[in-house]
Protein backbone atom coordinates (compact mmCIF):
# COMPACT_ATOMS: atom_id res chain seq x y z
CA UNK A 1 0.00 0.00 0.00
CA UNK A 2 2.81 2.04 0.81
CA UNK A 3 3.55 3.44 -3.11
CA UNK A 4 -0.01 4.40 -3.58
CA UNK A 5 0.84 7.14 -0.91
CA UNK A 6 0.95 10.48 -2.47
CA UNK A 7 4.46 11.71 -0.78
CA UNK A 8 4.66 15.40 -0.27
CA UNK A 9 6.41 16.42 -3.31
CA UNK A 10 4.45 14.61 -5.46
CA UNK A 11 1.08 16.24 -3.76
CA UNK A 12 2.61 19.88 -4.40
CA UNK A 13 3.51 19.19 -7.85
CA UNK A 14 0.08 17.88 -8.89
CA UNK A 15 -1.09 20.88 -7.45
CA UNK A 16 0.88 23.15 -8.46
CA UNK A 17 0.79 22.10 -12.37
CA UNK A 18 -2.95 22.24 -12.14
CA UNK A 19 -3.00 25.46 -10.74
CA UNK A 20 -0.64 26.81 -13.01
CA UNK A 21 -2.56 25.11 -16.02
CA UNK A 22 -5.84 26.79 -14.92
CA UNK A 23 -3.79 30.29 -14.80
CA UNK A 24 -2.10 29.56 -18.06
CA UNK A 25 -5.69 28.53 -19.49
CA UNK A 26 -7.09 31.95 -17.97
CA UNK A 27 -4.67 34.03 -20.05
CA UNK A 28 -4.28 31.94 -23.38
CA UNK A 29 -8.61 32.06 -23.81
CA UNK A 30 -8.91 35.72 -24.65
CA UNK A 31 -5.82 35.70 -26.15
CA UNK A 32 -6.71 33.08 -28.73
CA UNK A 33 -9.98 34.52 -28.68
CA UNK A 34 -9.17 37.71 -30.05
CA UNK A 35 -6.94 36.37 -32.56
CA UNK A 36 -9.32 34.50 -34.52
CA UNK A 37 -12.32 36.16 -33.49
CA UNK A 38 -12.83 37.79 -36.77
CA UNK A 39 -12.68 33.96 -38.33
CA UNK A 40 -15.78 33.38 -35.70
CA UNK A 41 -18.12 36.10 -36.36
CA UNK A 42 -20.15 35.17 -39.10
CA UNK A 43 -20.99 36.44 -42.35
CA UNK A 44 -24.52 36.49 -43.42
CA UNK A 45 -27.62 37.66 -43.90
CA UNK A 46 -26.87 40.75 -41.45
CA UNK A 47 -24.15 42.05 -43.95
CA UNK A 48 -27.15 42.67 -46.25
CA UNK A 49 -28.38 46.44 -46.10
CA UNK A 50 -32.07 46.72 -46.96
CA UNK A 51 -33.58 49.18 -49.70
CA UNK A 52 -37.17 50.32 -50.54
CA UNK A 53 -37.12 48.45 -54.09
CA UNK A 54 -39.07 46.08 -54.93
CA UNK A 55 -37.66 43.65 -57.03
CA UNK A 56 -40.60 42.87 -58.82
CA UNK A 57 -40.97 46.44 -59.97
CA UNK A 58 -37.46 45.90 -61.64
CA UNK A 59 -36.74 45.97 -65.30
CA UNK A 60 -34.37 45.60 -67.43
CA UNK A 61 -33.26 49.11 -67.30
CA UNK A 62 -30.78 50.53 -64.67
CA UNK A 63 -32.43 52.26 -61.63
CA UNK A 64 -30.78 53.90 -59.02
CA UNK A 65 -31.60 52.65 -55.77
CA UNK A 66 -30.29 54.30 -52.66
CA UNK A 67 -29.42 53.07 -48.93
CA UNK A 68 -27.85 54.09 -45.85
CA UNK A 69 -25.82 52.79 -43.38
CA UNK A 70 -24.64 53.90 -39.96
CA UNK A 71 -20.61 54.51 -40.07
CA UNK A 72 -18.76 55.16 -36.97
CA UNK A 73 -14.91 57.15 -37.22
CA UNK A 74 -13.24 56.96 -34.13
CA UNK A 75 -15.85 59.35 -31.95
CA UNK A 76 -17.73 60.22 -35.18
CA UNK A 77 -20.94 58.91 -36.28
CA UNK A 78 -22.16 59.42 -39.31
CA UNK A 79 -25.36 58.14 -41.56
CA UNK A 80 -23.81 57.70 -45.02
CA UNK A 81 -25.70 57.12 -48.06
CA UNK A 82 -24.95 55.03 -51.02
CA UNK A 83 -26.31 53.96 -54.21
CA UNK A 84 -26.65 50.84 -56.84
CA UNK A 85 -27.39 50.83 -60.66
CA UNK A 86 -30.06 47.63 -60.16
CA UNK A 87 -31.32 45.79 -63.28
CA UNK A 88 -32.80 42.98 -63.96
CA UNK A 89 -31.46 40.17 -66.91
CA UNK A 90 -33.94 37.98 -67.40
CA UNK A 91 -34.67 36.85 -63.88
CA UNK A 92 -31.30 37.64 -62.04
CA UNK A 93 -31.00 40.77 -60.56
CA UNK A 94 -27.87 42.94 -61.19
CA UNK A 95 -26.72 46.11 -58.95
CA UNK A 96 -23.59 47.63 -60.14
CA UNK A 97 -21.53 50.02 -57.71
CA UNK A 98 -21.61 53.92 -59.52
CA UNK A 99 -17.83 54.34 -58.43
CA UNK A 100 -16.00 54.75 -61.75
CA UNK A 101 -12.86 52.85 -61.57
CA UNK A 102 -11.13 55.51 -63.35
CA UNK A 103 -10.57 58.60 -59.92
CA UNK A 104 -14.08 57.70 -58.26
CA UNK A 105 -16.99 60.22 -59.77
CA UNK A 106 -20.59 58.99 -59.60
CA UNK A 107 -21.44 57.21 -62.88
CA UNK A 108 -24.62 57.99 -64.56
CA UNK A 109 -27.07 55.51 -66.80
CA UNK A 110 -27.25 57.04 -70.18
CA UNK A 111 -25.55 60.04 -68.51
CA UNK A 112 -24.38 61.22 -72.01
CA UNK A 113 -26.89 61.88 -74.26
CA UNK A 114 -24.93 60.83 -77.24
CA UNK A 115 -24.02 57.73 -75.24
CA UNK A 116 -27.30 55.40 -75.09
CA UNK A 117 -27.56 51.88 -73.31
CA UNK A 118 -24.45 53.18 -71.58
CA UNK A 119 -22.99 53.90 -68.06
CA UNK A 120 -21.07 57.85 -68.27
CA UNK A 121 -19.09 59.20 -66.18
CA UNK A 122 -19.24 62.99 -66.51
CA UNK A 123 -15.58 63.56 -65.03
CA UNK A 124 -13.82 62.51 -67.75
CA UNK A 125 -15.92 61.10 -70.48
CA UNK A 126 -15.49 57.30 -68.93
CA UNK A 127 -17.57 54.91 -70.43
CA UNK A 128 -19.25 51.23 -69.70
CA UNK A 129 -21.72 49.10 -71.17
CA UNK A 130 -24.26 47.83 -69.43
CA UNK A 131 -23.01 45.01 -67.48
CA UNK A 132 -20.18 47.69 -66.29
CA UNK A 133 -17.39 46.93 -68.88
CA UNK A 134 -15.68 49.82 -69.38
CA UNK A 135 -14.93 50.64 -72.78
CA UNK A 136 -11.63 50.82 -75.05
CA UNK A 137 -10.41 54.10 -75.23
CA UNK A 138 -11.76 55.86 -71.98
CA UNK A 139 -9.86 56.55 -69.10
CA UNK A 140 -11.30 53.83 -66.66
CA UNK A 141 -8.99 50.60 -67.12
CA UNK A 142 -11.27 48.02 -65.57
CA UNK A 143 -14.93 47.06 -64.98
CA UNK A 144 -17.44 48.63 -62.03
CA UNK A 145 -17.52 46.56 -59.15
CA UNK A 146 -20.78 44.15 -58.24
CA UNK A 147 -22.79 44.29 -54.80
CA UNK A 148 -24.28 41.15 -54.31
CA UNK A 149 -27.78 40.65 -53.45
CA UNK A 150 -30.50 39.05 -51.91
CA UNK A 151 -34.23 38.86 -52.01
CA UNK A 152 -36.19 39.06 -48.95
CA UNK A 153 -40.07 40.07 -48.22
CA UNK A 154 -40.33 41.00 -52.07
CA UNK A 155 -37.30 43.79 -51.36
CA UNK A 156 -34.27 43.99 -52.65
CA UNK A 157 -30.82 43.62 -49.98
CA UNK A 158 -27.64 44.79 -51.33
CA UNK A 159 -24.76 43.14 -49.66
CA UNK A 160 -20.76 43.55 -50.27
CA UNK A 161 -19.15 44.89 -53.24
CA UNK A 162 -17.20 42.13 -55.34
CA UNK A 163 -15.53 42.55 -58.39
CA UNK A 164 -17.85 42.71 -61.29
CA UNK A 165 -18.92 38.75 -62.18
CA UNK A 166 -20.60 39.68 -65.97
CA UNK A 167 -17.47 41.20 -68.12
CA UNK A 168 -15.78 38.41 -69.73
CA UNK A 169 -12.34 39.48 -70.75
CA UNK B 1 -11.02 64.52 -53.57
CA UNK B 2 -11.13 66.30 -49.84
CA UNK B 3 -8.23 67.85 -48.86
CA UNK B 4 -7.06 65.27 -46.40
CA UNK B 5 -3.11 63.54 -46.91
CA UNK B 6 -4.79 60.44 -48.42
CA UNK B 7 -6.76 62.25 -51.39
CA UNK B 8 -4.38 65.07 -51.60
CA UNK B 9 -1.93 62.71 -52.95
CA UNK B 10 -4.05 61.13 -55.01
CA UNK B 11 -4.58 64.54 -56.22
CA UNK B 12 -0.75 64.88 -56.55
CA UNK B 13 -0.68 62.07 -59.15
CA UNK B 14 -3.36 62.89 -61.20
CA UNK B 15 -3.42 66.61 -61.61
CA UNK B 16 -3.86 66.51 -65.10
CA UNK B 17 -7.52 65.08 -64.24
CA UNK B 18 -8.57 66.81 -61.06
CA UNK B 19 -8.19 70.37 -62.09
CA UNK B 20 -11.44 71.65 -60.26
CA UNK B 21 -11.29 73.17 -57.18
CA UNK B 22 -14.53 73.81 -54.95
CA UNK B 23 -13.89 76.28 -52.06
CA UNK B 24 -17.18 76.99 -49.75
CA UNK B 25 -16.97 80.46 -48.29
CA UNK B 26 -19.02 80.81 -44.90
CA UNK B 27 -20.00 83.52 -42.97
CA UNK B 28 -20.23 83.37 -39.26
CA UNK B 29 -22.83 86.09 -37.77
CA UNK B 30 -23.02 86.07 -33.85
CA UNK B 31 -25.68 88.68 -33.65
CA UNK B 32 -28.94 86.93 -31.34
CA UNK B 33 -31.06 87.01 -34.07
CA UNK B 34 -29.26 85.63 -37.08
CA UNK B 35 -27.11 83.31 -35.32
CA UNK B 36 -28.95 80.11 -35.53
CA UNK B 37 -29.35 80.95 -39.19
CA UNK B 38 -25.80 81.27 -39.91
CA UNK B 39 -25.16 78.15 -38.21
CA UNK B 40 -27.81 76.66 -40.52
CA UNK B 41 -26.59 77.94 -43.53
CA UNK B 42 -22.91 76.60 -42.83
CA UNK B 43 -24.25 73.70 -42.38
CA UNK B 44 -25.88 73.65 -45.50
CA UNK B 45 -23.26 74.63 -47.64
CA UNK B 46 -21.06 72.23 -45.75
CA UNK B 47 -23.60 68.95 -46.81
CA UNK B 48 -23.89 70.33 -50.17
CA UNK B 49 -20.01 70.78 -51.12
CA UNK B 50 -19.46 66.96 -49.68
CA UNK B 51 -21.81 65.78 -51.52
CA UNK B 52 -20.79 67.33 -54.73
CA UNK B 53 -17.44 65.74 -53.88
CA UNK B 54 -18.72 62.54 -53.50
CA UNK B 55 -20.35 62.90 -57.33
CA UNK B 56 -17.38 64.89 -58.63
CA UNK B 57 -14.27 63.30 -56.77
CA UNK B 58 -12.57 61.97 -59.73
CA UNK B 59 -12.15 65.84 -60.82
CA UNK B 60 -12.43 68.61 -58.08
CA UNK B 61 -10.58 68.98 -55.05
CA UNK B 62 -12.85 70.17 -52.34
CA UNK B 63 -11.42 72.40 -49.49
CA UNK B 64 -11.96 73.36 -45.90
CA UNK B 65 -14.59 76.06 -45.96
CA UNK B 66 -13.39 79.59 -46.03
CA UNK B 67 -14.91 81.31 -42.80
CA UNK B 68 -15.35 84.94 -42.23
CA UNK B 69 -16.98 87.49 -39.80
CA UNK B 70 -20.31 88.58 -41.47
CA UNK B 71 -19.83 92.19 -43.21
CA UNK B 72 -16.44 92.13 -43.62
CA UNK B 73 -15.44 92.12 -47.24
CA UNK B 74 -13.88 89.27 -48.61
CA UNK B 75 -12.84 90.30 -52.29
CA UNK B 76 -8.84 90.47 -51.30
CA UNK B 77 -9.22 86.67 -49.56
CA UNK B 78 -10.96 85.34 -52.43
CA UNK B 79 -9.16 87.03 -55.29
CA UNK B 80 -5.63 85.78 -53.00
CA UNK B 81 -6.93 82.03 -52.89
CA UNK B 82 -7.69 81.99 -56.48
CA UNK B 83 -4.82 83.44 -57.54
CA UNK B 84 -2.83 80.32 -55.47
CA UNK B 85 -5.07 77.99 -56.70
CA UNK B 86 -4.31 78.40 -60.29
CA UNK B 87 -0.24 79.05 -59.68
CA UNK B 88 -0.35 75.42 -58.45
CA UNK B 89 -1.73 74.19 -61.88
CA UNK B 90 -5.51 73.79 -61.31
CA UNK B 91 -7.61 75.44 -64.49
CA UNK B 92 -11.17 75.91 -62.15
CA UNK B 93 -11.84 77.65 -58.93
CA UNK B 94 -15.57 77.67 -57.72
CA UNK B 95 -16.58 79.50 -54.54
CA UNK B 96 -20.05 77.84 -52.88
CA UNK B 97 -21.78 80.18 -50.78
CA UNK B 98 -24.83 80.94 -49.53
CA UNK B 99 -23.85 84.59 -48.47
CA UNK B 100 -25.13 87.30 -50.56
CA UNK B 101 -22.60 89.85 -50.01
CA UNK B 102 -20.20 86.98 -52.11
CA UNK B 103 -22.77 86.31 -54.17
CA UNK B 104 -22.17 89.99 -55.34
CA UNK B 105 -18.66 89.69 -56.22
CA UNK B 106 -19.71 86.92 -59.31
CA UNK B 107 -18.43 89.18 -61.86
CA UNK B 108 -14.83 88.77 -60.59
CA UNK B 109 -15.20 85.13 -59.35
CA UNK B 110 -16.93 81.87 -60.26
CA UNK B 111 -19.45 82.13 -57.47
CA UNK B 112 -21.95 79.50 -57.65
CA UNK B 113 -24.59 81.26 -55.06
CA UNK B 114 -27.14 78.86 -53.54
CA UNK B 115 -29.63 80.28 -51.14
CA UNK B 116 -29.70 78.12 -47.37
CA UNK B 117 -32.22 75.24 -46.88
CA UNK B 118 -32.67 74.83 -43.36
CA UNK B 119 -31.44 70.81 -43.23
CA UNK B 120 -31.46 70.08 -39.36
CA UNK B 121 -35.24 69.90 -39.53
CA UNK B 122 -35.37 66.88 -42.10
CA UNK B 123 -35.06 63.32 -41.67
CA UNK B 124 -32.22 61.55 -43.94
CA UNK B 125 -34.22 60.63 -46.62
CA UNK B 126 -35.55 64.32 -47.35
CA UNK B 127 -32.21 65.64 -46.64
CA UNK B 128 -30.94 63.19 -49.27
CA UNK B 129 -33.57 64.57 -52.06
CA UNK B 130 -32.96 67.87 -51.18
CA UNK B 131 -29.01 67.68 -51.66
CA UNK B 132 -29.82 65.93 -54.72
CA UNK B 133 -32.09 68.34 -56.56
CA UNK B 134 -29.36 70.86 -55.62
CA UNK B 135 -26.61 69.10 -57.16
CA UNK B 136 -29.05 68.59 -60.49
CA UNK B 137 -28.93 72.55 -60.70
CA UNK B 138 -25.19 73.05 -60.56
CA UNK B 139 -24.32 70.05 -62.26
CA UNK B 140 -24.73 71.90 -65.34
CA UNK B 141 -22.14 74.95 -64.16
CA UNK B 142 -19.45 72.35 -63.86
CA UNK B 143 -19.96 70.72 -67.13
CA UNK B 144 -20.23 73.95 -69.18
CA UNK B 145 -16.94 75.19 -68.13
CA UNK B 146 -15.75 71.94 -68.18
CA UNK B 147 -16.80 71.53 -71.47
CA UNK B 148 -16.09 74.95 -73.16
CA UNK B 149 -12.21 73.76 -71.97
CA UNK B 150 -11.70 70.75 -74.13
S1 LIG C 1 -13.36 59.50 -62.82
FE1 LIG C 1 -14.67 58.56 -64.26
S2 LIG C 1 -13.64 58.92 -66.11
FE2 LIG C 1 -12.30 59.83 -64.67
Amino acid sequence: MSNNRVSRRQFLNYTLTGVGGFMAAGMLTPMIRFAIDPVLQHKGAGDFLPTSQKVAELTDTPVKVSFSFEQVDAWYKSEVSAMAWVYKEGDKVIALSPVCKHLGCTVGWEGSPSHKNEFFCACHAGRYTKDGGNIEGTPPQGPLDQYEVEEKDGLLYLGPIIPNTLVKK
Amino acid sequence: MQFHAKDVSDVLANKTFIDTVIVPVISIDFSETTMIQSSSAADYITNLTNFIEHQFRGRILLLPPMTYASGIDQTAQLAQMQEKIIAAGFKHVFFMTSEHEIHKLNEQFAVIWLPAIPLESMDNNMKQKILEDQLAKVIPLFTDKWANQN
